[in-house]
């Protein structure tokens, strides 16, 4: 075999090599079989990555009805898990919206609200204004249409104050 | 029936497969050409062609060899390459889970003093492996395990070198001692491999054999720990010594011999002599 071409392989099979071993310090497996697990991630994660980079991303439709008929039957943590799923990289303000709305719906209670919820639900909403500044939902189901009063509810929501002991909070509807 | 001309002719066609030899021109044995009988033909052209196929070996050797391609850009750095994956390579003593250690700043330091040594002991010689007069694919292939050999010597680093703690600093501190000291000595190659051998080989004697027996085994709860082995147990929460299993020793054993083979058989210079 000629010198260039031992060369040329050398260099193929370095670089080959190389990614392999950052790669494995990047993922690090826990054993063989999970070697193939990450590996799997791995190729999904810059698949996603290349549709983002192409302009070619999609929120998975089946995967967001799903997790809107979650949504529509109170299985929140359901549907959360199925928006996730649709938009992984969670560029969709749509399905974060939903996402948010969801902690709100949750953790909403009559005589309190759910305070662990709720800080999810405020960190999710700021997602939803990253992902788009100007969203308006057109779900005639949401009482709350715009990130901006979701937010406020759960800003409420997370506060104390003289209000919350009015009897008549009992009343109030979830939106 | 052939005549002389043809013949020579065609046995000259059965030698041309043959390489062109750039060395010295070996004469043939006298041909016959004068020969009447087609018998005494024949044996000539025999003659010619077994004397060029005396001459075969000849031009073999002066084929050049890929043996010494295949070692510098095949298996140097598959070597390396095997060193950088096992240095930083530990298993859990729990479940001998994998565990991947990044090697510290310091062990990228080291290393490139190591590779500084390497210069000035002239196991490298810079010229002789970046020449204007190699080809560019040459220089990458050089420069390739250049940068194999700077990666190995890193995870050498961080598999002698304990994870954390007061070892780590103190075992840092004992090898930067001893590199910054080799700066400023006069080294040939071979004092230099010794010296490398002998450093890596105490630094795992220290990390691999004294304080992986202070460390305490895993127990279920600390306060058993405390009771089973409570000298090891104060030494493990005194140093800070991780827990791995006993077959982080074998591996980090092979990554420094393969370490020191890659090194033993690293050629100086990729020039060929003229």
């Amino acid at each position: 075999m000629k010198e260039k071409y031992i060369q040329s392989l050398g260099i193929i099979l370095t670089l080959l090599y190389g990614f392999f071993i950052l790669w494995l310090y990047w993922a690090a497996p826990k054993n063989l079989a999970e070697v193939s697990t990450k590996a799997k991630e791995t190729i999904e994660n810059t698949a996603t990555q290349g549709t983002i980079i192409i302009g070619t991303y999609e929120v998975d439709a089946a995967l967001f009805n799903d997790g809107l008929k979650a949504f529509r039957t109170d299985n929140f943590v359901a549907a959360r898990d199925a928006f996730l799923r649709a938009d992984p990289e969670r560029r969709d303000a749509k399905t974060q919206f939903y996402i948010a709305y969801s902690y709100y719906r949750q953790g909403f209670g009559k005589l309190y609200s759910d305070d662990e919820l709720f800080k999810k639900g405020l960190e999710e909403t700021n997602r939803v204004t990253a992902a788009d500044k100007n969203f308006k939902s057109d779900d005639a189901d949401l009482k709350m249409k715009t990130p901006a009063e979701l937010k406020n509810e759960f800003e409420e929501g997370l506060k104390v104050t003289v209000s919350d002991f009015n009897p008549f909070k009992l009343t109030r509807e979830r939106k | 029936m052939k005549t002389e001309v043809e013949k020579e002719h065609g046995a000259a066609a059965e030698v041309d497969f043959l390489a062109v030899v750039d060395g010295e021109l070996v004469e043939i044995s006298p041909v016959e050409i004068d020969l009447a009988d087609e018998e005494q033909t024949k044996v000539s052209a025999k003659n010619k062609i077994a004397k060029a196929e005396d001459r075969k070996p000849k031009t073999t050797a002066q084929k050049p060899n890929p043996q010494p391609a295949i070692r510098n850009y095949l298996l140097l750095p598959f070597i390396f390459l095997t060193v950088t994956l096992l240095g930083g390579m530990r298993l859990d003593s729990k479940d001998d889970a994998f565990i991947f250690w990044r090697p510290a700043l310091f062990c990228l330091i080291s290393a490139a003093i190591l590779m500084v040594l390497f210069f000035r002991a002239r196991l490298i010689r810079f010229e002789g492996w970046f020449s204007e007069d190699f080809s560019t694919l040459k220089n990458l292939a050089n420069g390739a395990l250049f940068v194999t050999l700077f990666a190995a010597s890193a995870q050498v680093f961080n598999a002698l070198l304990p994870e954390q703690g007061l070892p780590f600093w103190v075992l840092a501190f004992c090898f930067f001692w001893t590199l910054w000291n080799n700066l400023f000595a006069d080294f040939d190659t071979k004092k230099l491999l010794k010296s490398l051998g002998a450093l890596f080989g105490l630094a795992f004697v220290v990390k691999y054999l004294i304080l992986a027996n202070l460390t305490a085994p895993a127990s279920e709860s600390w306060l058993q720990g405390i009771f089973q082995n409570p000298t090891k147990e104060a030494f493990t929460w005194l140093f800070d010594l991780p827990r791995f299993s006993a077959g982080t020793g074998y591996i980090q054993f092979f990554t420094v011999i393969f370490y020191l083979l890659g090194l033993f058989l690293l050629p100086n210079s990729f020039k060929t002599k003229a």
